[in-house]
């Protein structure tokens, strides 16, 4: 109750209004005890309570409320005096926080009368100081900034107490007895009251019309209907002021609760028609884009395939406005509403400036697009139908490139031009061929459907049919007409590649560091469909985008991990096993293809997943038809494992120091080992699985015949070449396991012999035996008059086994105290290592600090004698075979070290179980060491340190 | 042949004037027609200011005693050219002639730019009009005024860029008036240039590289040393990287360099890695020989191949000079080459046979059966080859080298204990100097 008192004394100072207010309260106070504070205070509050506890509580709580509304509000009357804007708005947003506070307590939406007459104040008072020119150039800047934001704040907020600003406009004077009405109705009834709230703003429109005939024409709302927007205006009256105004008030009322999204965007293009400068149309077309951007509110779902169309129409008018006066600039910089500009019509010559931005809704547009097709069951015709449109998108895009080359922008053009990319780069010809086609055949249809079908939706290849259809049906014709200047088709090269060719090198000269790794990604990708390896592996290389691409996002990263798969295909294809395996084997290693492809989720076991993650994860979803089959790519990556494996295996029965080559094949193995009893295959797997068993006992007919009775190959191209290679493979690795298997069983071995087991010819079989022999695989060597492998049997016993054995790891650890003295005490341990490094083991990390501690590294690195690509210098000039490899200059980071090629394939490591879509991190450092195993390592490490030192001296 | 000529690779990375001698090889060895040749000989001289040659060749070519008015016009330029550059240096010509004025030069550049400009009034025009003069001179081809004036120039040239294009120009005068030890100088100067120099791009540089290593080859395969030279600029790091990405055609010379080379057959593993690696844009008989040899262990197709590597050393520019010795024209790099080659063969084979029939080795080596043992006689002493030749069976046997299982091990752990015994020794000096310096 103090407070109320205090609030008294301090009230009484202030006008005659408040006082007469207060005084009204007084007595209502009173009878709560403000006349004998002192005894309630000492003890008998309780029984103060129980007398009149109902409205008494409540009036304590409320009043309080109230008499902080009344304080602010004399607060800011007193800022008023001084002008003090800075203050002014802080009291005002206090103001709306007690408001907020007020209603709480009353239980009530309506606004006290007293903060509706400090509405009005400040109003009154806004309008005073803008009507005050010089005042306003003399404020200080934070002073001004605040008037600015007052002026936008309190229009906003005003709007929604309209209705009782109004009123209480009418009669100022009544204010008093409604006060005290209402302070008694909300203690009683304010459920009726709020109720009646409601029903004022939701049929707020309504009640509009009703103020707007009262005021003549003054149109001052904003929701209503289109037609009946300007009511009494026979459309040539209009004139710009009125739809520059009413632009305004939508926009107030854009993305406030209650404001009709649909409604918003046909009552923007009904504007739009009204428009009556070219650079005015503009302004309202941009809005009439973002209202269509803002129809579906939700990340997760999709805009409506209509309003997509719409939209896409749209823009494309707001490119016509632009090719057609170029002197309309179109920009964010320019403050929504700075001058007047856009009332200059359609023969003023200097430039104007309306805000927006016409990557930003292209891009926008393209989410939408890519959004959609995630969301369509692919296996409806909904989907084919929603991939036609992929051709209008096209033809956009196009076009807004065309435009921000024309305003030099080249930076924009790159983004667009790599969205462009993107719904390229994973077409093969044959399907671009279909784009290309189906594009030529809608445009067609398209031009026939302006005339005939107008106003449907299915054919509107030509933005005008629509744009004529509805102003047809909703409408008088638009006072800005606007002739069709942007070509409404896309106009695609014949070969996709000349597209690809064309759009990455624009990229890559004027894009920033993601747009070119992403279009650097899309154009190996595109290389590899094409059956490019080396291309696409060069580029892939030159880019070192296998380092970088760990730091980028994680869309970029299911790039890269798209990019790759496709590589390890295209590998295959051209019988590359060992490069397909190491491309392959990473994605693999986790065995969470699907995600890291982003070709749907797979159920972990031992992640639970959060909703959030998993929506996330759902956002990221390749759409089917840019699916890689992973059917396919698993039989590839097995059948490359086991290609390489089985030998391997074989090689080191007893041998605990060889090294496996594919972890996950292994354990395949493994599990179909242990299992009792083994069906015929059926998937994948099984049919791998089988091949396997075969091969390892060198029965390479079977597992030819398992292997091709893979369904998965329907999918390939050129089967018959691929089936063939197959069984070469198949016929060489099944040679060497036997071999390996068993040579220690023979004395010799005839050559013509080996010839008819694996049915290969002669001069295969002496060379893949004669490498062996230097490899030191087999020990034996040729008796040539005879032509017979005659075998040194010196297979090890096992003693002598266990006793090499022993020795080698007597190394390791003599190794690695050396280098725990070197890491201490530093520098000395290097000339030492250049020696050690001739003796060819295992060292060369130690040079740039040893990382990980593991010995065991890949064997693979020792097989992938392709290092060196990674080291080249700069591919650009003297290739000159394509053009667009000028760009890439920057992609090349100086010469690093030649087992690039092995880090990158390699040793990515699945760290992190959170990230599941992404790339998980790559170990470019010690991983590339330690697979550059055996000799090669000693020189590959001796240059990795001298590299990148010339790296950093030549760039 | 003439779809393993490199003439038209490598000509782009030539300066005109070097260009020549390939063509003047190409029409001895008549791979192409005359008339080919000759034009494009002439199309060679047009931006040279050898306007009184491509005359002659005109005539030739075309059998007739006019000349097109263009020469005779442009040599009419030439001649004016001459005349106004020659005056506009000739301050400068006339104290560098006089050899008692030049003793006042002095190695600090900064001087002797100060000392001409106050004594004789010879600035930066009269220099720069000294190169200008010197780079006519040398379209002319005067290569030996050039190769003077350009020596003059670099001593007070101030410009890094016009320095470094003088130094292309006495390379190319050293190599056109073959003078092959004062070019391996300019190479290696101009290398440490290359190399020190930062350029702009690294582009430009890869250039540079490609350049150098094209013009070396003129000195490469005529110098004495030039076989090592070869090999260690073209196996260092960065124009290796050169090689691989812009002229894959140079490694038929790196390969033939290797082959012959006795001593350098280290590098032949990395060198066949980088053939491996560029075999997809890039072979030749030359690479695919050692390919056959060293990836497939393909005797057969590695004796094909070298019949057809023959055939392309003898007309290759770089490859195939001849010397003319009492007559007998020989290509002493041809011989060499194949020798070598023969001896990779025979040493590969060893490595992976334990008897070879003589009667079928010496057909493998074109040689008769007594020839061929005799040549693996010598072999087995002069590479000291565990084998013996059987002379009752007609074969050859190796010695088997496996290791003992036992050796291996001691092998492995010879080192071990020298190696802890000196961990320890520095462990101990290392901690004792630490506690050394605590002490103090």
């Amino acid at each position: 109750m103090a407070s109320r008192f205090w609030t008294q004394n301090s009230d009484s100072e202030s006008e005659e209004e408040e006082v007469s207010d207060l005084e009204d309260d007084i007595p209502l106070g009173g009878e709560g005890g403000g006349a004998l504070p002192s005894k309630y205070l000492q003890g008998d509050s309780d029984s103060d309570e129980s007398d009149d506890q109902g409205p008494r509580m409540v009036r304590s709580a409320k009043d309080k409320r109230f008499d902080e509304l009344v304080q602010t509000t004399e607060q800011m009357k007193n800022y008023m005096k001084i002008n003090d804007w800075v203050q002014l708005q802080e009291s005002f947003e206090r103001l709306n926080k007690q408001l907020e506070k007020v209603n709480r307590v009353t239980e009530s939406v309506t606004a006290p009368r007293i903060y509706i007459k400090a509405l009005v104040m400040l109003e009154d008072f806004l309008n005073a100081t803008l009507v005050n020119k010089d005042a306003k150039k003399k404020m200080s800047p934070s002073n001004a900034k605040s008037l600015n934001y007052m002026k936008q704040k309190l229009k906003k907020n005003n709007k929604l107490f309209e209705a009782d600003i109004e009123k209480f406009r009418a009669n100022p004077e009544s204010e008093v007895e409604d006060e005290i009405d209402e302070d008694d109705e909300d203690a009683e009834s304010a459920d009726g009251f709020s109720d009646d709230d409601i029903v004022e703003r939701t049929m707020n429109s309504d009640e509009e019309d009703e103020e707007q005939e009262d005021d003549g024409g003054g149109w001052t709302s904003a929701e209503k209907k289109p037609k009946e927007m300007f009511p009494k205006m026979d459309p040539g009256q209009i004139s710009w002021e009125m739809v520059d105004k009413k632009l305004k008030e939508i926009i107030v009322a854009r993305g406030r609760k209650g404001t009709d999204r649909a409604e918003q965007v046909e009552q923007l293009s009904y504007l739009a028609r009204c428009a009556k400068t070219p650079a005015q149309k503009l302004e309202v077309m941009v809005h009439v884009v973002s209202a269509q951007f803002d129809v579906n509110p939700s990340l997760n779902t999709h805009m409506p395939i209509a309003v997509w169309k719409k939209c896409v129409q749209n823009v494309l008018v707001i490119l016509d406005i632009l090719a057609q006066y170029p002197n309309i600039k179109m920009d964010e910089t320019s403050e929504p509403e700075a001058e007047n500009e856009t009332e200059k019509g359609a023969d003023y010559e200097g430039s104007i400036h309306v805000w927006g931005n016409m990557v930003a809704f292209l891009e926008r547009i393209d989410d939408e697009l890519f959004k959609s097709l995630q969301c369509i069951d692919p296996h409806t015709k909904d989907y084919v139908e929603r991939l036609r449109d992929e051709p209008l998108f096209m033809t956009l895009a196009q076009n807004v490139q065309a435009y921000v080359e024309r305003l030099g922008d080249m930076r924009a053009a790159a983004r667009v031009a790599l969205r462009r990319v993107e719904h390229v780069y994973y077409k093969p010809q044959e399907v671009y061929e279909a784009m290309r086609k189906l594009s030529e055949l809608q445009s067609r249809v398209g031009g026939a459907a302006a005339e005939i079908v107008a106003g449907e939706d299915g054919e509107e290849k030509d933005g005008e049919a629509v744009m004529k259809a509805s102003t047809e049906t909703k409408g008088p014709a638009p006072f800005v007409l606007t002739p069709e200047i942007v070509p409404r088709r896309p106009s695609f090269p014949s070969v996709n590649r000349k597209l690809m060719d064309q759009l990455v090198t624009l990229i890559y000269k004027h894009g920033d560091e993601r747009t070119r790794a992403r279009a650097m990604l899309c154009d190996i990708y595109q290389h590899a469909i094409s059956d490019e390896f080396y291309t696409a592996r060069d580029l892939l290389l030159m880019s070192h985008l296998q380092e970088s691409v760990m730091n980028m996002d994680i869309s970029t990263q299911i790039l890269f991990n798209r990019a790759m798969a496709q590589l390890g295909l295209c590998a295959f294809r051209e019988s590359l096993v060992t490069e397909a395996h190491n491309c392959l084997s990473e994605l693999y290693a986790g065995g969470r293809v699907k995600e890291l492809l982003a070709q749907g989720v797979s159920q972990s076991r031992y992640h639970e997943k959060n909703p959030e993650q998993e929506k996330l994860e759902r956002r990221r979803q390749m759409p089917f038809h840019m699916h890689i089959n992973l059917e396919l790519l698993e039989a590839v990556h097995l059948i490359t494992a086991m290609l390489l494996e089985v030998p391997n295996m074989a090689s080191s029965v007893h041998d605990m120091k060889r090294k496996m080559i594919s972890k996950p094949f292994r354990r395949l193995l493994d599990i179909n080992e242990k299992q009792m009893f083994t069906g015929p295959p059926e998937n994948v797997r099984d049919h791998v699985m089988a091949a396997t068993r075969a091969l390892s006992k060198g029965d390479w007919k079977k597992a030819v015949e398992v292997i091709q009775s893979m369904d998965v190959w329907r999918l390939l191209g050129q089967r018959e070449s691929i089936m063939e290679m197959l069984q070469e493979k198949l016929q060489e690795e099944a040679l060497r396991t036997y071999i390996f298997t068993y040579s220690p069983y023979f004395e010799s071995l005839s050559l013509d012999q080996l010839m008819v087991m694996f049915g290969l010819p002669e001069a295969q079989v002496h060379s893949i035996v004669s490498k062996m022999m230097i490899a030191e695989e087999l020990h034996a060597s040729w008796d040539q008059p005879t032509r017979c492998v005659v075998t040194h049997n010196m297979e090890p016993t096992r003693l002598q086994a266990l006793a090499s054995q022993f020795a080698e790891k007597l190394n390791v650890l003599v190794e690695s105290n050396e280098k725990a003295f070197d890491a201490r005490t530093g520098g000395g341990g290097l000339e030492g290592l250049g020696r050690r490094n001739k003796e060819g083991q295992d060292y060369a990390d130690a040079a740039g600090g040893r990382r990980g501690g593991d010995f065991g590294g890949n064997r693979s690195g020792f097989r992938n004698n392709r290092g060196g690509r990674g080291g080249r210098d700069n591919q650009a000039g003297g290739r000159g075979a394509r053009d667009n490899q000028g760009g890439f200059n920057n992609y090349n980071r100086g010469n690093q070290g030649r087992s690039g090629y092995n880090s990158g394939y390699q040793s990515t490591r699945y760290q992190d179980a959170y990230s599941s879509a992404g790339r998980t991190p790559y170990q470019a450092g010690p991983a590339s060491g330690i697979n550059n195993r055996g000799v090669q390592q000693a020189d590959a490490g001796g240059r990795m340190v001298s590299l990148s030192r010339v790296g950093s001296n030549r760039f | 042949m003439a779809q393993y000529d490199l003439t038209a690779a490598v000509a782009p990375f030539l300066d005109r004037h070097l260009v020549f001698p390939l063509l003047e090889f190409l029409q001895e060895n008549q791979l192409y027609s005359d008339d080919q040749i000759l034009k494009a000989k002439i199309e060679l001289l047009a931006k040279t200011n050898m306007v009184d040659y491509a005359m002659d060749i005109h005539k030739s070519l075309y059998h007739t005693e006019d000349v097109p008015q263009d020469m005779v016009d442009r040599r009419a330029e030439v001649v004016g050219r001459l005349k106004v550059l020659e005056e506009s240096a000739a301050p400068l010509i006339s104290f560098l002639q006089n050899p008692a004025l030049v003793q006042e030069l002095r190695s600090d550049q900064q001087y002797n730019l100060q000392m001409l400009q106050e004594r004789y009034q010879i600035g930066s025009d009269q220099i720069e009009a000294l190169y200008q003069y010197a780079k006519f001179q040398f379209e002319c081809g005067n290569y030996s005024g050039a190769s003077d004036y350009l020596y003059q120039y670099r001593t007070l040239c101030t410009n890094s860029e016009r320095s470094i294009s003088a130094l292309w120009g006495k390379l190319a005068c050293e190599i056109l008036m073959q003078n092959w030890d004062v070019a391996t100088e300019e190479v290696n100067r101009l290398k440490e240039t290359i190399d020190s120099k930062s350029f702009a791009s690294p582009l430009s540089q890869l250039q540079q590289r490609t350049w150098l290593m094209h013009w070396s080859l003129f000195i490469f395969f005529n110098h004495d040393n030039g076989k090592n030279g070869i090999i260690d600029l073209f196996f260092s790091e960065r124009y290796l990287n050169a090689i691989q990405t812009n002229a894959h055609h140079l490694l038929r010379y790196l390969v033939t360099a290797v082959i012959v080379n006795k001593r350098r057959r280290n590098v032949i593993k990395e060198l066949i890695k980088v053939i491996q690696q560029e075999r997809y844009t890039y072979s030749d008989p030359v690479t695919e020989f050692l390919e056959c040899l060293y990836v497939n262990y393909d005797f057969e197709g590695a004796q094909q191949k070298l019949r057809e590597c023959e055939e392309v050393i003898v007309s290759d520019f770089f490859l195939g000079k001849q010397l003319s010795e009492n007559g007998f024209v020989t290509i002493p790099l041809r011989d060499e080459f194949m020798e070598n080659a023969r001896l990779f063969i025979f040493e590969t084979y060893c490595r992976i046979h334990q008897c070879i029939d003589i009667g079928m080795l010496s057909q493998k080596l074109n040689m008769n059966y007594d020839d061929a043992a005799r040549w693996i006689a010598n072999l087995i002493r002069n590479a000291r080859l565990d084998a013996k030749i059987d002379s009752k069976m007609g074969t050859v046997v190796m010695g088997t080298q496996s290791p003992n299982i036992y050796e291996q091990i001691i092998e492995k752990t010879k080192v071990l204990g020298q190696r802890s015994y000196a961990l320890t020794s520095n462990l101990i000096l290392t901690s004792a100097a630490v506690t050394a310096s605590a002490a103090q």
